[in-house]
């Protein structure tokens, strides 16, 4: 009865915080149960019978988390997960206490959580991981991370962590030297492409820096195919086909993080097909070319979280659409790290919007991309841009960024994303 | 028609903030000017045009510093010639450090610069990763500086003062270098085409050169005006008149 205390306490701010935004998360519970009692944490996530997975890296590990859990839900685990907005210590203990009995437990098999690679490091200080998925380097938020050597020592942090194994991106050269440095009795387990696959890969694979080589057949789990939303992954030999959430080969790496990391935790009850299967079954991911029907019009979203999936979803987008709305808000600090992606793909942008709506206006317009308006309010914007007649080529298109994707979804009266599908 | 040729040196190594793009920039306004422009690319030293007419040289990371250094050292010469000759340089970030007497990194190592303009660039206490707002002979300058360094040895001749943030540290109050037509720079990023009054001064130095007149033209005036409104967005939140 060590926590009861502690999480009747958060409880508590839990039901204040719902009185004061009806059906919205909050992290102040965890904050506060954090405070009370700072062992909660890791005491509830060592409690899990089959272990601890945790996935991190700077692209792909909300996508990497989800198939996870589905080929682990597949293999009949019964898993604890935390949603992707959760990623730090306090969310992380707001969706525990979610599911926690008032002695704090949680049930579960075991557990998988999404961890944010700048908290990582401190959240996993005090956990032991059995197994950790390290999906990639990249870019991302130069203010917060300064630079990817930066990036990937937290990484090495978080990888220093596991007792089992860690699982790794053999094509990321900077988590080629996190698994030089693993511990002896940790095993490295490694996923990457074939070097056709990556030849016909239009922008390469994103990464901060790509490895000069590729996987050797039979050192790991490796994408071999790739054609529109299918992607093969061979493991000893042995192929199959995945069906991914979307086209791009980010999808097919995450896939076979995913599949990587599920067979390291499993040992010897994963199963290639069950896993196969339980990702080709999957939805459209969230906020990454999901479709939707708003106010009686198709529109899809796309969001960019860092100027690699910026790249690669501006890529994605079918040439010729007509009507595009880009809006880049508050949590893109500084977006200079955006100006190495070309967006010229997008052609056309109606309406710039967005708390950086003239930033992101002034990178359209060097890129050549034609400007039709800008208008930082996003509402307005929103209105405006959902009130233009049905497009005669292509669905209405959103593109944003973490922020203005969520204001976006407040104002359309959208739910907040089944995180925990 | 002469074409005028831009070139940002190894941007694999040097280009963690967007800062080659400002080739890009560059060229965009040549073009939008009614000139001929390309911007090049150059990773290896021997694809580099006999007399280019802009550089830009962007940040990069500790790391790849000293292989930068490398890829660049063959080079001194030249870019002396250039510097003295009018080829207007920028060097932003690490780009700056390397173009300065040396760098020295906060674990004791030291890199010997190409000691083309004064300065060297020293450990700061801690990193610096904010807005910088500079007063300079081209206007205010808004942009953002992300660096674990002090510049120190060109308080003779600095881009300008530190309205807002660090610049160059260590008490100076000033931000960046200028040494004829080089000029170094924290503001990182796509400094130039925040501040149009900076790139179109490298380019109209650079077109005089080649004996062709430069005025600004074209689709610059909506770029130019979504520079404007980004600039003016960050001045209000600073609380800095943008006069």
């Amino acid at each position: 009865m060590r926590y009861a205390p502690a999480i009747l306490v958060g409880r508590f701010v839990r039901f204040l915080a719902r009185l004061r935004k009806p059906g919205g998360g909050s992290a102040v519970p965890g904050l506060v149960v954090n405070r009370l009692a700072p062992g909660y944490l890791p005491h509830a996530l060592g409690a899990f019978p089959d272990g601890l997975v945790v996935v991190s890296g700077s692209s792909g590990k909300s996508t990497t988390t989800k198939m996870l859990v589905a080929v682990l839900r597949a293999h009949d685990r019964s898993v604890f997960t935390n949603p992707s907005t959760a990623n730090i210590a306090q969310g992380l203990t707001s969706a525990l206490l979610e599911r926690a009995d008032v002695r704090g437990r949680v049930p579960g098999d075991l557990a998988v959580l999404e961890m944010d690679e700048g908290h990582g490091a401190r959240v996993t200080a005090d956990l032991p991981p059995d197994v950790v998925v390290l999906t990639n380097v990249m870019v991302d938020q130069i203010d917060r991370f300064h630079d990817s050597e930066a990036v990937a020592g937290m990484l090495g942090r978080i990888a220093s962590r596991a007792t089992k194994s860690i699982v790794l991106n053999a094509d990321d050269a900077y988590l080629v030297q996190v698994a030089a440095a693993a511990e002896r009795g940790v095993v490295v387990e490694r996923f990457g492409v074939s070097a056709e696959v990556l030849a016909a890969a239009p922008r390469g694979l994103g990464n901060a820096r790509t490895a000069g080589e590729r996987l050797a057949a039979g050192d790991g789990l490796r994408i071999v195919g790739l054609a529109g939303d299918v992607t093969t992954l061979e493991l000893h030999g042995r192929a199959v086909d995945v069906r991914l959430p979307s086209r791009g080969i980010h999808y097919a790496v995450d896939a076979a993080a995913a599949v990587a990391g599920a067979r390291a935790i499993l040992g010897r009850d994963f199963d290639l097909d069950v896993a196969a299967r339980a990702v080709s079954e999957m939805p459209a991911v969230f906020g990454r070319g999901e479709r939707v029907t708003v106010r009686g019009t198709e529109v899809e979203f796309v969001l960019v979280q860092n100027p690699s999936s910026f790249q690669l979803n501006v890529d994605g987008i079918a040439p010729g659409t007509e009507q595009i709305l880009f809006a880049m808000g508050s949590d893109v600090r500084d977006p200079s790290y955006f100006w190495p992606v070309d967006a010229s793909g997008l052609g056309s942008v109606r309406v710039v919007s967005g708390s950086k709506a003239y930033e992101a206006a002034l990178q359209l317009a060097y890129d050549g991309v034609e400007v039709g308006r800008v208008e930082p309010d996003l509402p307005t914007a929103l209105d405006e841009f959902l009130a233009l007649p049905v497009p005669e080529h292509g669905v209405k298109t959103i593109v944003f960024t973490a922020d203005s994707m969520r204001r976006t979804r407040a104002h359309l009266g959208l739910a907040e994303a089944k995180e925990d599908a | 028609m002469t074409t005028l040729s831009v070139v940002s040196l190894f941007p694999s190594l040097l280009n963690v903030n967007g800062d080659a793009e400002n080739g890009d920039v560059l060229a965009a306004r040549a073009r939008w000017a009614g000139l001929e422009a390309m911007h090049l690319r150059i990773e290896e030293v021997g694809a580099l045009p006999v007399e280019p007419d802009v550089i830009v040289l962007g940040s990069g990371t500790d790391a790849s510093a000293e292989a930068a250094l490398e890829r660049i050292a063959p080079l001194q010469d030249e870019l002396r010639r250039w510097a003295t000759e009018g080829v207007p340089i920028l060097g932003v970030g690490t780009g700056m450090e390397l173009l300065g007497w040396g760098i020295e990194f906060a674990d004791g190592r030291t890199l010997e610069g190409l000691g083309i303009v004064p300065g060297r660039a020293v450990p700061r206490e801690a990193r610096v990763s904010d807005d910088l707002i500079v007063r300079s002979k081209h206007g205010l300058l808004v942009g953002y500086e992300n660096h674990a360094r002090d510049y120190v040895g060109a308080e003779g001749s600095p881009l300008g003062r530190v309205v807002r943030g660090s610049g160059n540290g260590r008490g100076s109050g000033q931000e960046g270098v200028v040494m004829g037509s080089v000029i170094g720079t924290h503001l990182h990023g796509p400094v130039l085409a925040k501040q149009p009054a900076l790139a179109d001064a490298m380019l109209a130095a650079t077109a005089e050169r080649r004996g062709v007149a430069y005025a600004t033209g074209g689709p610059a005036a909506e770029a130019d005006g979504y520079a404007d409104r980004a600039r003016a967005v960050i001045l209000e939140r600073l609380g800095v008149s943008g006069r």
